[in-house]
């Protein structure tokens, strides 16, 4: 409907030229009406008509087609041998708009944790969904010019900053004023992670900006419920203005642009709008290849850049080094990423946004299509898909009767490398002219004679920029200040060799059989020249260099050195005569079996019995012990660890940012570490939710993650969060002592238990009760607060000093809760006793101290006190390294305190279980268990054991025979990737051999393993 | 001496010791009779392992070595039959005595203003009461070189023994090495990194200029004070003179591969006695590094890979590597309180390869020889130092660890430490204690 209004409003527009703006001289009434005949007309990809005519009256498009009456009066351009196509859209731009300023931050100041609030609009300054960026467009010739010139006419315009981002307009790259331009004055609402401009501190990382995110899309329907309930009954307090979240109101149903820096970010976004259903087109990276069925999935419509990377300089030896296989890879494979996007089915536009050059598009463009993507998707992604897009497709976007007369014209087709686009035109009018539609085409080969000697005169090059020779046997002469002037082309040559010494000018036009004119000799005459046509100008030389020719690389998952080629299967598997430590009654087995099934151990004991199809793993003189479990971990994480901004952030989740292409997962499992909980950080008193994740190596974020647990919270004590170490600016946070931490700890339980209640009494009201009821608004932070003083989620706390671990244990009493671990724990020792009586469980560095004040009394001797005293301990890592040989961490209690070995082992296998909640499924190894094991060449407990064979859930997540074939291969990609790199660097004498082989860019299936045929499942 | 009667008499001594304030384990007198460990397993690095072979020292120094060794009147003998005697294990590469606790600034004494501060000595701020050295050597750890920090031409370290009671008491070399940390040769393309690859190029090539004309400058001190004495004095350069008139070892800080390759081109063209330290990549640089004979200091077996495409054990095998190639190598810790996992670096590295013998040479007898002590220190031979330990097995493993005596220089160590002591402590600690509210 709002359509059709704009519509009939745009035929109005152009009947007096400005509606409401005075006419302060003389008024414009030059005719519109015009015909275009005898062109090609690509109407939309699917219809093309050979030779038609397109007629254009007040900006629209009134007829197209093969068989048209010209209307009187129309103005007539014949377009024999043009095509014309639709104006292409660019859907996502800044276009007319001020960019976003950045205040100056405040270098060395106090940091910001408020937000300027004006106008009644949101409390972050990340959040601008308050404007429609209508209200600040203006036309500005310069940037038009951009687009216009590669052969935009319509684009979609907002200011591309900050986490909401406000509405985008859709306007035309005409002239005149911002009034007469706009399709849509409201279009989509647009997000992002990034926080932009926005100095604030919160959010400062990406789980933060998800938390935001979220919270927000619950206050519109909270806001909403609330102004009813009041207009209902004002007998209570008043609801806030919020103009964000009223402006918001309707993103539910029209959905939002998200814009996104990689494929997991993609993800990411995705699946926040799966959560609260609301319609996601997400701009993607130019990544999506790497993970296009989990991309396919989202049956999202995508906006595509197309950047492609530079090749790395590794000019010199050791420059490779510095480039890793994943950048290489990524260098190879980004050019087939709308090829790859296409194939998979997946609806995307294209985008000019993100390429560091406007005017590197078409080539990129190009390369996109040598590498596979067919011209017609490609035509789609500028016109329909972007039009549909932008909420326009009735208005442009083809080039149908009654839409809107955006098009250009060109002489060819619009992908072919040689083709020329002649010019725009944005409703009705010429608005870009590149080369004239009057320019004549002398390109061609003519014959003539000139001092009774046969030359032929070769014009070739693009249409306005001419080339040219004359030739005769065995010489060439090149053509000097070739230049063209519509109807008449002018030249110079120095004709020495036909017996003419200096310089000879030539001027010469079109005939029926070729060119003629007149050349003036040095010695001042003038003469007549008369050349017959004689055939085509030979094609230029392609001389552009194509590296679009052959993958060497693969893509493994995740896509960095040391990705699976193929997910381990699940085996059913027979492991014989180990030392087994089982970490539970049964105690270390000596000469042992134990036998997995379906993901699960099936029976330990001696002389098992191998079922049919089993792997049988010889074992003798090995070791088995239970996958390590690491009850501290930071690794997988995208982003910040920390939302180290407010003192209590509890609303923030790992679980939002796993990221399973970190290496150090990788690493891990070649240490025995089959699980972790990947927890935030320790910048503030009550942080983040934390995550437990399963090293599956390969799979999906949501694949890692260890479903059968319970959730858990990071909280912090001590320096830390009292900001101790932060510099002398960030004093001004609450809290800055120990004090104050016990007491923002109580508010936030007092305040969880609260909510609690309000959130109860108010679901206990009946229907009608409700209805005049402001809701209690529905808040993430005490959501997961009434969850910790529930014991639903576990609090993991970072501690050092005994006065703070006592602190929250009498606080939790009081509330009613069991702290479920303290981590670091290291003057547990001194407070081993009243853990054991609260129940807490010990997570302890091993031998960490002297870093800083409160580490002073740290000692190595800690887990061993704990253990004596009855405290559930475990040894943490809180770092790569160190999750990577956990049980070495474990030994140096045997080092410093002669803790049995089997105690040192349970530190980190089935006491992380137990605090984890997990020790029904992990752990230890029992019938029934998870099948995730270790199996080591040496005592585990020994700095001399080295982990062979790591499985998770009977699945062989690490080999190191495998790992060695794994480097031998890796090395050998990267030498034959480093070689085309160099090659391609020096490549441009002999880029013949570089172009598309016979074989094709994109039929290389050995170089594609079963993971990325987009028709696949798996990764 | 078992174990059981050592925790008696550390108990004993804490007893004794409960009146006086802090830190005070008191520095071994220096010896005043002859001892001999009987039975032992002597693991001399330069003769092999003698089984159930006795060691006597006296007046500081090792004596004799063998069996049914003749005594000298008034010798104390001490059974330690199917134990291990080890050279004092040898750190140089440590902040030990510079810096009690990280983050407490005042307690930080590594890193002197300025880029080229040759003319700083690290004795001078050496701490011989740092409660961090007591921990240290309990491990087995006698001598460590302290090391000034510092981002181009940092200054000259000492080597030091972690028993004494003031630093020039504990100096074994006041002036060993000048140090130096190689600029950055590697293009950062993280996430954060705010400068192109031309940018940090440019800021690399500067940074080498500058070392350059430092070093310019040094030289030419030295060549005119050689021709004229009377010339007034740059302490700066006066502090650099040795290095190029004396042999004075050059350390110089580099790891990834370009930085070792620079480091050697220059040290070839100063004619440096140089050591490269960190050393990350010294695998990729072996073949350069045998053929200049270039010494190096491994820091920190357990530690991750460089790069991200990296072999994950490449950091624990890299000394397998080293040794392979014919390089020389020591191993380090790298570190101030951490200097005390010194053996477990060094076991990592033999389970990932490293010969036993080697491995235990590369943290005695090579890192002396390196900093020019070996004539005293690194090896069980008859004439040098008594500085030794006596342990309950392999001092590389975890399993075995367990350092119960030691001598530096033929002086007694008390192997207490705080960490000991609060671990007595907190054991007599009784529950319920009344709960505060």
């Amino acid at each position: 409907m709002i359509i059709r209004i704009l519509l009939t409003l745009l035929a109005m527009v152009s009947i007096g030229a400005a509606q409401t703006t005075p006419e302060l001289g003389i008024r414009d009434k030059t005719p519109t009406l015009q015909a275009f005949t005898n062109a090609r007309i690509v109407v939309s990809p699917e219809r093309t008509i050979e030779n038609g005519t397109l007629v254009v009256e007040d900006g629209r498009i009134v007829a197209v087609g093969d068989d048209i009456t010209i209307p009187d009066g129309a103005a007539i351009h014949d377009l024999t041998g043009k095509t014309i196509y639709p104006g292409l859209v660019e859907p996502i731009s800044q276009y007319g708009l001020p960019k976003a300023e950045q205040p100056e931050r405040r270098r060395g100041g106090p940091p910001q944790y408020e937000a300027e609030r004006v106008g009644a609009d949101a409390w972050n300054e990340a959040i601008h969904a308050e404007h429609s960026w209508i209200e600040r467009f203006a036309p500005d010739a310069k940037e038009a010019e951009e687009y216009l010139d590669l052969g935009f006419a319509t684009v979609q315009t907002a200011r591309l900053d900050g986490i909401f981002r406000g509405r985008a307009a859709v306007v035309m790259l005409g002239k005149g004023l911002p009034n007469e331009q706009v399709l849509q004055p409201y279009g989509h609402h647009l997000a992002s992670f990034d926080k932009g401009s926005s100095t604030q501190q919160y959010p400062n990382s990406l789980m933060g900006s998800i938390a935001l995110i979220r919270q927000t899309l619950l206050d519109i329907g909270w806001y909403d419920r609330a102004a009813s309930a009041f207009a209902r009954n004002p007998e209570q307090e008043r609801p806030e203005t919020n103009r964000a979240l009223e402006a918001l109101q309707g993103v539910r149903t029209d959905g939002l642009i998200f814009e996104t820096e990689n494929d997991l970010d993609l993800l990411r976004a995705a699946r926040i709008g799966e959560e609260f259903s609301v319609p996601m087109i997400l701009v993607g990276s130019g990544y999506e290849y790497r993970r296009l069925d989990q991309v396919k999935a989202t049956r999202s419509t995508l906006i595509l850049p197309i950047e492609y990377p530079e090749a790395p300089s590794v000019t010199a030896i050791g420059d490779e080094y510095d480039v890793s296989i994943a950048d290489l890879r990524h260098w190879e494979w980004a050019p087939f990423n709308p090829y790859l996007v296409d194939s998979a089915g997946i609806d995307f536009a294209f985008t000019t946004h993100r390429l560091k050059k406007k005017s590197h598009f078409w080539k990129h463009l190009r390369t996109a299509i040598e590498a596979g993507l067919p011209k017609e998707a490609a035509l789609r992604a500028l016109t329909i898909t972007p039009a549909r897009i932008a909420g326009v497709a009735d208005q442009v976007g083809t080039l149908e009767a009654g839409k809107v007369a955006s098009f250009m014209v060109t002489d060819g087709d619009l992908f072919d490398r040689e083709t020329e686009r002649f010019g725009i035109w944005v409703a009705g009018e010429l608005t870009h002219e590149m080369i004239p539609l009057e320019q004549t085409d002398f390109r061609g080969e003519y014959a003539l004679s000139l001092r009774e000697r046969d030359l032929t005169l070769t014009l070739r090059g693009d249409i306005d920029k001419l080339k040219g020779k004359l030739s005769f046997d065995d010489h060439a002469i090149k053509l000097q200040s070739l230049e063209t002037e519509l109807e008449l082309v002018r030249f110079m040559a120095e004709l020495d060799t036909l017996g003419i010494p200096g310089v000879t000018r030539f001027t010469g036009a079109l005939t029926d059989s070729g060119l003629a004119g007149i050349y003036h000799t040095p010695d001042g005459i003038e003469h007549r020249f008369s050349a017959l046509r004689t055939g085509d100008a030979p094609d230029t030389p392609d001389t552009a260099k194509v590296r679009v020719a052959e993958r060497l690389s693969r893509l493994t998952s995740p896509n960095i050195a040391f990705g699976f080629t193929e997910l381990p299967e699940q085996q059913t598997v027979l492991v014989q005569n180990a030392t087994i430590w089982t970490c539970d009654e049964a105690g270390v087995l000596e000469d042992a079996d134990m036998l997995c099934r379906d993901g699960r151990i099936a029976a330990i004991g001696t002389d098992l019995e191998a079922p049919d199809n089993a792997l049988v793993i010889d074992a003798s003189g090995m070791h088995l012990t239970p996958g390590v479990i690491d009850e501290h971990s930071h690794v997988a994480i995208s982003g910040n660890v920390n939302e180290g901004t407010h003192a209590v952030t509890a609303e923030v989740r790992i679980g939002d940012v796993v990221d399973p292409a970190d290496i150090n997962v990788y690493r891990a499992l070649a240490g025995g570490t089959t699980m972790a909980r990947l927890l935030h950080g320790s910048a503030n008193p009550i942080g983040g939710q934390a995550q437990l994740v399963k090293f599956r190596w390969g799979g999906t974020a949501e694949e890692m993650k260890m479903t059968e647990a319970p959730p858990s919270i990071k909280f912090a004590l001590g320096e830390n969060v009292k900001q101790s170490n932060w510099g002398d600016n960030m004093t001004i946070r609450y809290p800055q002592t120990r004090m104050g931490v016990e007491t923002i700890m109580q508010d936030a339980f007092q305040a969880a238990r609260e909510y609690e209640q309000a959130r109860t009494e108010y679901a206990e009201l009946g229907r009608g009760e409700r209805e005049r009821m402001i809701p209690p608004r529905q808040d993430l932070q005490l959501d997961a607060l009434v969850e910790v003083v529930n014991n639903d989620m576990w609090v993991c706390c970072h501690s050092y000093v005994q006065s703070e671990m006592l602190m929250l244990m009498r606080l939790a009493e009081k509330f009613d809760f069991t702290i479920g671990t303290f981590t670091h724990v290291l003057e547990g020792y001194k407070v081993a006793d009243e853990m054991a009586a609260h129940g807490a469980g010990a997570g302890s560095f091993s031998d960490w101290w002297a870093y800083k004040f409160e580490v002073y009394d740290a000692i190595p001797q800690n887990p061993c006190l704990l253990m004596e005293r009855g405290v559930v301990t475990s040894v943490n890592s809180d770092s790569p390294e160190l999750g990577r040989r956990l049980n070495q961490e474990a030994a140096k209690s045997i080092a410093y305190c002669d803790m049995s070995q089997e105690d040192a082992l349970k530190m980190v296998t089935i006491n992380p279980a137990k605090q984890l909640r997990v020790d029904r499924y992990v752990g230890s190894l029992a019938e029934g268990k998870h099948a995730d094991f270790v199996l080591w060449n040496d005592n585990p407990l020994s700095i001399y054991a080295v982990a062979q064979q790591t499985w998770i859930d009977g699945r062989k997540y690490f080999d190191i025979e495998r790992d060695k074939t794994m480097r031998r291969d890796l090395a050998e990609e990267k030498r034959r990737l480093i070689q085309k790199v160099l090659d391609a660097d020096g490549s441009s004498s002999n880029s013949g051999s570089h172009t598309t082989g016979s074989h094709g860019p994109y039929d290389q299936s050995t170089s594609m393993p079963r993971c990325c045929m987009p028709s696949q499942g798996g990764f | 001496m078992n174990r059981q009667l050592q925790i008696l008499v550390l108990v004993a001594c804490l007893l004794l010791a409960a009146t006086v304030s802090a830190h005070d384990y008191v520095p071994g007198e220096p010896q005043d009779h002859p001892i001999l460990l009987k039975g032992g397993d002597l693991y001399t690095v330069a003769n092999g392992v003698l089984e159930g072979t006795d060691l006597l020292f006296e007046d500081g120094r090792i004596t004799q070595i063998g069996t049914d060794l003749a005594l000298p009147e008034g010798t104390e003998v001490i059974d330690i039959s199917g134990k291990h005697v080890y050279p004092g294990l040898i750190d140089l590469n440590t902040q030990l005595g510079l810096i009690e606790i990280g983050a407490v600034r005042a307690t930080n004494d590594i890193t002197e203003r300025g880029r080229t501060t040759p003319e700083v000595k690290a004795y001078i701020a050496y701490n011989p009461d740092s409660e961090l050295l007591p921990s240290v050597r309990s491990n087995g750890i006698t001598t460590a070189l302290v090391v000034p920090g510092g981002s181009l031409i940092r200054g000259r370290s000492s080597l030091m023994n972690l028993d004494g009671w003031t630093w020039e008491d504990a100096a074994e070399k006041p002036i060993a090495a000048l140090h130096i940390s190689w600029p950055r040769t590697r293009v950062i393309t993280a996430w954060w990194m705010d400068q192109s690859a031309e940018e940090q190029k440019e800021q690399m090539a500067k940074n080498r200029r500058e070392l350059v004309d430092m070093f310019d400058k040094a030289h030419a001190y030295s060549i005119a004070k050689q021709a004229d004495p009377d010339l007034p004095k740059d302490i700066r350069w006066e502090a650099m003179a040795p290095i190029f008139t004396d042999d004075l070892p050059v350390f110089i800080e580099a790891n990834d591969y370009r930085q070792i390759e620079q480091a050697i081109a220059f040290a070839e063209k100063w004619k440096l006695n140089v050591v490269i330290t960190g050393a990350r990549e010294a695998w990729r640089a072996a073949d350069m590094l045998t053929e200049h004979d270039i010494p190096v200091i491994v820091s920190r077996t357990q530690n991750m890979p460089l790069r991200s495409d990296d072999d994950y054990d490449i950091a624990f095998k890299q000394p397998a590597l080293l040794q392979q190639a014919g390089v020389r190598f020591a191993i380090s810790a790298s570190s101030s309180w951490g200097t005390r996992n010194l053996p477990w670096h060094t076991g990592m590295a033999v389970a990932f390869g490293l010969t036993p013998e080697m491995a235990l040479r590369s943290i005695t007898l090579t890192p002396a020889e390196i900093i020019g002590v070996a004539d005293d220190l690194g090896s069980l031979e008859v004439g040098k130092k008594a500085t030794l330990f006596v342990s309950q097995g392999d001092v590389l493993d975890y399993l075995e660890h367990g350092v119960e005596l030691m001598f530096i220089g033929g002086a007694a160590v008390d192997l207490s430490n705080k960490h000991k002591e609060l671990y007595e402590k907190y054991r007599q600690k009784e529950y319920p204690v009344e709960a505060a509210e």
